[in-house]
């Protein structure tokens, strides 16, 4: 068991061949997986689908991904990213997100998403324990505040 | 004939304070202060005048330019960059004593010190009050930082196509040194005729500079697999106007045909000498942009059945397709012979839908 079985995960990825990959792999991992390989499907989906992670490319052909992470923080949804270019491939306004290097490698996605199932911030004052200190970090800031533009 | 009179920097017959002077006074502080060098020439293509920064880009003054008394080509164009001398009766700019306003161009210029530098200039004519011609004014820009970004740009351009070209061919050899024993031939056989046929799509792309692909290309080069193949007449229809796809609409569709062939070789149309394929497309108004409609149809193959078990090729057509594009797909088993139909809207990324989320378009 790999502790993933059964969540419901949002994949959002742009490239045909690539999204399929990304999609066996999180099948293989146990995982119900929502594809979207367009920016205005995956902002839909973050916003109102039953999810509980999400993994987002960073670069989304002409666009990036950000307003999906922006939905997705409002809703206190855990995600990574992932992305081919490196950490320096991410607006700094969101360098807490942990990042998945492309080339996909299912090891490497298995400990992230685990990471964001098992992650847990203590309790500061009376803000609410949320399941990832990254998207912890993110509500306190709020989503207004962490947009780059 | 009029010459400009060429002690008009300083005009010790008005007097301070008068409209002309203060008129002259301003005409001063503009030009001397433009950053885009200014020659005025007479009919006879010299220099009569000049501003600060043609003074600077030149490394000439203007009294020395005055001084020499020749045409200003003589000065500053005098030279080809392989050292030929540059006779005015060849220069552009010369014969281009323009009739009309702005007329535009790019020269390289030889500085005082010896070194050519590029410029980009702009030449309008002066005219005096019977509307004759009786002088030029050329803004002149030194584009040396222009030429290097495109230079780059090119040697970027250049590198990118040979990395990918180098990570295929990188990928192709590491599949076939790991499966090596471990995996029948066909799989091995399949696996090569993907990464042609991506690889091929990647020609397309390159010969535009990745900026698009013409559709025509595409399905040429997806049904004519080998580099240098004419597409058989005998056995394809290609019927539809050209257009241009964006990068990542003629992946995808090149791949999805690359499928479809490899279906039709094996089981279909194209497993028998009397099969025939058509590929027709339409392109239909679809918003503010266009839609493709294009239609694979096989005739003269064996009876199909349709196939027991989706496959990768079922899964790029009918699944990745319409979801990567906002668009359909339809692919039909027909007895006759596969029939797939593709709904591919074409916009101006050929990804739209960003657009209407964020307002914020690509980087």
């Amino acid at each position: 068991m790999s502790g993933l079985q059964g969540r419901r995960v949002l994949l959002v990825e742009d490239e045909s061949l690539v999204a399929m990959l990304g999609e066996d792999m999180l099948l293989d991992l146990g995982c119900e997986v929502e594809v979207a390989m367009r920016l205005d499907k995956a902002v839909a989906l973050a916003r109102g689908a039953d999810l509980d992670m999400a993994i987002l490319d960073v670069n989304l052909g002409d666009t990036c991904s950000y307003p999906v992470a922006d939905a997705l923080f409002e809703r206190g949804i855990p995600f990574i990213f992932a992305t081919g270019y490196g950490l320096s491939g991410i607006e700094p306004a969101y360098n807490a997100i942990p990042v998945m290097q492309k080339p996909y490698q299912v090891a490497q996605m298995e400990r992230l998403l685990r990471h964001l199932l098992t992650c847990k911030t203590p309790p500061k004052g009376n803000m609410p324990s949320l399941p990832c200190g990254c998207s912890f970090w993110a509500k306190i800031v709020g989503p207004h505040q962490i947009r780059a533009d | 004939m009029q010459t400009f009179d060429t002690t008009t920097t300083t005009l010790p017959t008005l007097r301070r304070g008068s409209q002309l002077y203060e008129t002259e006074r301003r005409l001063n502080a503009v030009l001397n202060n433009a950053s885009v060098a200014i020659f005025l020439m007479d009919d006879r293509q010299h220099c009569v005048y000049m501003n600060r920064a043609a003074e600077l880009l030149t490394g000439f003054s203007l009294t020395e330019v005055l001084t020499r008394d020749c045409p200003l080509h003589d000065i500053v164009h005098h030279t080809y960059p392989d050292g030929r001398p540059f006779p005015l009766a060849e220069c552009a700019i010369d014969r281009a004593f323009p009739e009309n306003n702005q007329e535009r161009g790019e020269e390289v210029f030889v500085h005082k010190d010896g070194h050519f530098y590029p410029v980009g200039f702009t030449a309008s004519p002066i005219r005096d009050d019977e509307a004759r011609i009786i002088g030029t004014i050329i803004e002149v820009r030194d584009i040396t930082e222009e030429k290097a970004a495109a230079e780059r740009q090119r040697l970027l351009t250049n590198e990118l196509n040979h990395r990918v070209k180098n990570t295929l061919a990188t990928v192709q050899s590491i599949a076939a040194q790991t499966f090596k024993g471990k995996t029948d031939g066909v799989a091995r056989q399949t696996f090569d005729a993907r990464m042609v046929a991506l690889s091929n799509t990647h020609n397309v792309l390159t010969a535009e500079n990745w900026e698009s692909a013409s559709l025509r290309s595409v399905v040429e080069g997806a049904v004519a697999p080998h580099a240098l193949a004419e597409v058989d007449t005998a056995r394809f229809d290609l019927v539809g106007p050209d257009t241009r796809l964006h990068p990542k609409v003629a992946v995808t569709l090149a791949m999805a045909l690359h499928e479809l062939m490899t279906n039709a070789a094996k089981y279909g149309a194209l497993s028998v000498p009397e099969g025939r394929v058509g590929v027709s497309w339409t392109l239909e108004p679809e918003g503010s942009g266009e839609r493709l409609d294009l239609v694979w149809t096989e005739t003269g193959g064996p009876p199909v059945a349709p196939p027991t078990r989706r496959g990768f090729g079922s899964r790029l057509i009918e699944r990745q397709l319409p979801l990567e594009f906002d668009g359909g797909a339809d692919l039909t088993f027909a007895p006759t012979g596969v029939i797939c139909r593709l709904r591919i809207p074409l916009t101006a990324l050929g990804w739209h839908g960003q657009e209407r989320v964020t307002g914020r378009v690509a980087r």
